[in-house]
């Protein structure tokens, strides 16, 4: 196997206890992370329509490529499978997570690992180099994810931390990387992470779920081996490169936000330790994953709510700052901004940090609880909600927001307890069970457009993660196009300045680096008539090529890649397209171009889809919830428009979608990736050149080939 | 007072490095992009087990204690290179005096991995070939295109994105982490809302 590769892949049946190894060769034109992953579901899964907590679901673990080497934020690792969380199927999905799993994984010999099965008892798996163990795990069972990784690490050093420790013949200083779950996969949560160090998650898909219906507690990997790369020369040159002209450089930056302390302006400039999105109230460091000159998260003078991001660090906020009583965000940027400090804010906070680590170490997914917590607040001031109301909950809503409340209602799904048992399951489920899904899917008081997840953007304001999401499995999670597109205008909002670059000069940039879909900036247009453009089925589609090669397979983080709008260039203009390639062709000696690159992804998606068609997907489905459709939007979303010749930044909120025209969109989209346009589903002549003919058949056999 | 026909040790003495690296112990990212950096000039690839400086850290320690960085510090009196029996571990006068591995000379004893007096060791066990390596200040970095060494560059420094490894002329404090750990924060780190304490 080439250079970036461990070479081999860890194969593990819980059924029967056995250990054999996949030769990665065998997979290398999917190239690593969720290429590799999707290919192994396709030929391990036998039965893709069995439900995530079914022994016969195939869980894939996979690194990518640049793992462990020396490329900016490309250390993500890919867990796919079929998800607990999808609704109403449970679609094969995906999750991924940072810090430095994949790395220590390549480190210790493998690409990947490949979870089939179901062990009789608990379970922990110990991978130090070559050497696997499958592990019992009835003394970590019960633990929280911290407490379960703490205790490995002591069994697995001999409670030698800090300092060289033999391994073989090699030493390391370096603890092992576990990933765990917590007690709410135990409790078979359809919410339930999958937790890595201090705050690295596979959030979303239910995937801790499908761990503890697998009595898999914990991986724990352990590697003294390295990475070989093709040129390490060119590597670190490449990696100087975008040292020089485009990380932030901390000690003399170029592009400083007009405030102190104002976080949210990482938007704009990628500055460290900006992503728990809340101002710095302790002193902490910036804190990144293996190899990651961003370092978007922190660690903390306390200790508390380390390596945590974004909402897991946010949803606490909901209630507490500013105490009040009404169930609105506040953001921090524009709490940061000018509004009256709490009094007590130091005390605040730290409840908050430590709602955030009782969160991930249950090992639940916070943009459902997040949801889940406005919406009960709702129902409780409808008095829909209580001691013997129509939902029956002894949560004590007079405390609602705070530390207290939080806990219990934390507690409560992790163990399924009371409506807990409920919410485990996920809102979507939790609403139907009470009677309340169509309706409020209706009235928009469940913000659920689609497969059982919350909104994310939007889906009326940009839409392009919506619309991501409702033709894949799972909330796209994707923010190639809202970070700039969303993002500067938000935060020259919040900080009362300028935009820092003009709509025209914006769309501009981002329609030059679309390759190979580029010199369209309509693609950008978020006017009316933009959502619902053949250009909007391009950004689709391109955003989609993209994010199944080069950040699921290749590893690249979504936090920056791809990089359109850099504030730290001279000219604003980021290293995507450049840099994709340059990074991977160093590392591995191929000889890839950014555009082959989105061909594999190409590839990738249609693989993908044919597992959902398998799985039952039609056009039919791909629907919105109806409130999409019937209630405006009411959040102030501003975006790059198009109208009457002109660009500019405007505020988007007040519109629905239209569910006439989108469904008209569907078939410009349909069209442009070659699916049929009745069905949804891929047709031979798209598959065929794809080189996936056998998939072809295999749709065939089951009746459901497009035509 | 020393007793009668005995000699007293004297500290063992080497000329001074002309080079020495600090680090700023609360910018530290924790991302290890220096150990990649430092493997790969050395090694042609990264492996965090053959890297010269180690950071070792707790995701739930309590800032700055999360964080140890474990550079060697190319010591006033080396006790890697007195310790050595077979001369392997030298000065290395073509390369601005850093303490040097000759690999070469080098029988895999392992004597100075015991004998640094720091933890974890400043020295290097390389598995793979054999023999005790440690920092050279990339003077000997065979796949690092710059010239290094006291007089150039060195990839960990070059590479950190938090800028928080420097390389100083004149040698540290020998004792603790005085004249090693160092303060490379400016008012920039501050507006970032980070103690530049």
């Amino acid at each position: 196997m080439g250079y970036g590769y461990a070479g081999k892949i860890l194969r593990l049946n819980l059924s029967n206890r056995s250990v054999s190894t996949i030769d990665t060769a065998q997979y290398e034109e999917w190239v690593g992370g969720h290429g590799l992953g999707s290919a192994i579901f396709w030929d391990l899964c036998q039965d893709k329509t069995v439900s995530g907590f079914d022994p016969r679901n195939v869980i894939t673990i996979m690194a990518g490529p640049m793992a462990g080497t020396l490329a900016p934020g490309s250390t993500r690792c890919e867990m796919q499978g079929i998800g607990p969380q999808g609704y109403p199927i449970e679609w094969f999905t995906r999750s991924s997570f940072g810090g430095r799993f994949a790395p220590q994984l390549k480190y210790a010999g493998w690409d990947g690992v490949v979870i089939e099965g179901k062990a009789d008892a608990p379970v922990w798996i110990n991978v130090i180099n070559d050497h696997v163990t499958i592990e019992d795990a009835r003394g970590l069972w019960g633990l929280g994810t911290r407490k379960t990784q703490e205790e490995i690490w002591a069994r697995v050093t001999g409670n030698r931390l800090n300092d060289w420790q033999a391994v073989g013949d090699a030493y390391t200083t370096q603890k092992p990387a576990v990933l765990c779950i917590g007690q709410a996969g135990e409790h078979l949560s359809r919410i339930a992470t999958v937790m890595h160090d201090g705050g690295f998650a596979a959030g979303q898909g239910g995937f801790g779920g499908a761990w503890g219906a697998k009595n898999l507690k914990a991986i724990s990997v352990r590697g003294t081996g390295g990475i070989k790369v093709a040129d390490s020369k060119a590597l670190i040159d490449t990696w100087l490169w975008h040292k020089t002209n485009f990380q932030f450089n901390v000690d003399n930056p170029r592009n400083e936000a007009p405030i102190v302390n104002f976080t949210d302006y990482w938007i704009i400039n990628q500055s460290p330790g900006a992503v728990p999105i809340a101002p710095i109230w302790e002193p902490c460091r910036p804190k990144g994953c293996q190899g990651c000159p961003v370092a978007c998260s922190r660690r903390m003078a306390s200790g508390l709510a380390n390596e945590a991001h974004c909402f897991t660090t946010n949803w606490p906020y909901l209630g507490i700052i500013p105490p009040g009583t009404q169930p609105t965000w506040m953001t921090p940027g524009e709490w940061a901004g000018g509004l009256a400090e709490p009094t007590d804010i130091h005390g605040l906070a730290k409840a908050r940090y430590r709602t955030t680590d009782l969160l991930n170490d249950y090992g639940i997914n916070v943009y459902d609880v997040f949801f889940a917590d406005v919406y009960f607040y709702i129902l409780f001031l409808m008095d829909a909600i209580g001691p013997g109301k129509a939902i029956n909950c002894d949560l004590p809503f007079d405390k609602w927001g705070t530390e207290e409340y939080k806990a219990a209602y934390l507690k409560m799904i992790a163990y399924r307890e009371g409506v807990g048992d409920d919410l485990a399951e996920g809102l979507e489920r939790a609403a139907e069970r009470w009677g309340r899904r169509k309706d409020d899917l209706e009235s928009g008081l469940l913000p659920y457009p689609h497969w059982g997840y919350s909104e994310h953007n939007d889906p009326r304001a940009g839409v392009d993660q919506e619309y991501a999401t409702i033709l894949g499995d799972r909330d796209s999670n994707d923010h190639s196009f809202d970070l700039p597109t969303h993002g500067i205008p938000r935060v020259a909002s919040i900080s009362k300045t300028e935009p820092v670059i003009s709509a025209e000069r914006l769309v501009g940039i981002l329609s030059q680096k679309v390759l190979p879909l580029q010199g369209d900036p309509l693609m950008f247009d978020y006017s009316d008539a933009g959502l619902y453009s053949a250009s909007r089925a391009k950004t689709i589609a391109w955003g989609r090529r993209y994010a199944r090669f080069w950040k699921d397979s290749v590893g690249y983080c979504d936090l920056l890649w791809p990089n359109f709008f850099n504030a730290n260039a001279p000219d604003f203009s980021g290293y995507t397209p450049e840099g994709e390639a340059r990074f991977f062709n160093a590392v591995t000696g191929k000889n890839i171009s950014f555009v082959d690159g989105m061909e594999i992804g190409r590839r990738t998606w249609n693989l993908d889809r044919a597992v959902w068609v398998l799985q039952g997907r039609h056009r039919d489905m791909e629907v919105f919830a109806p409130y999409v459709y019937q209630v405006p939007s009411t959040r102030i979303n501003h975006f790059p428009v198009y109208e009457n010749g002109q660009w500019r930044y405007a505020n988007v909120a007040g519109r629905a979608l239209d569910k006439d025209r989108f469904e008209e969109w569907k078939a410009k989209y349909y069209e442009l990736e070659g699916w049929d346009k009745i069905t949804g589903w891929p047709t031979r002549s798209t598959l065929e050149p794809l080189g996936l003919g056998k998939v072809a058949d295999e749709l065939q056999r089951r009746g459901k080939l497009g035509g | 007072m020393a007793e009668v026909g005995t000699a007293e040790k004297r500290p063992f003495t080497a000329p001074l490095s002309e080079g020495y690296l600090v680090v700023d112990r609360k910018k530290c990212s924790g991302c290890m992009s220096c150990m990649l950096a430092c493997s790969l000039v050395h090694e042609g690839k990264t492996d965090l087990s053959l890297s010269r400086i180690q950071i070792v850290q707790n995701p739930w320690g309590c800032f700055p204690e999360d964080i140890a960085l474990a550079i060697c510090r190319q010591c006033v009196n080396p006790k890697c290179v007195e310790a050595c029996p077979t001369e392997a571990l030298h000065v290395d006068a073509a390369n601005g005096n850093t303490r040097t591995v000759d690999g070469s000379l080098c029988d895999g004893c392992q004597v100075c991995i015991d004998a640094c007096p720091y933890k974890p060791s400043r020295m290097i066990w390389h598995h793979e070939k054999g023999v005790a390596v440690k920092c050279d200040l990339c003077g000997r970095a065979p796949h690092w295109i710059e010239k290094g060494g006291p007089k150039g560059k060195q990839a960990c420094v070059e590479i950190c994105p938090m800028r928080a490894i420097k390389l100083v002329k004149e040698a540290p404090e020998q004792e603790g982490d005085a004249g090693y750990e160092v303060n490379l924060r400016n008012e920039h780190w501050g507006w970032l809302g980070f103690p530049t304490d």
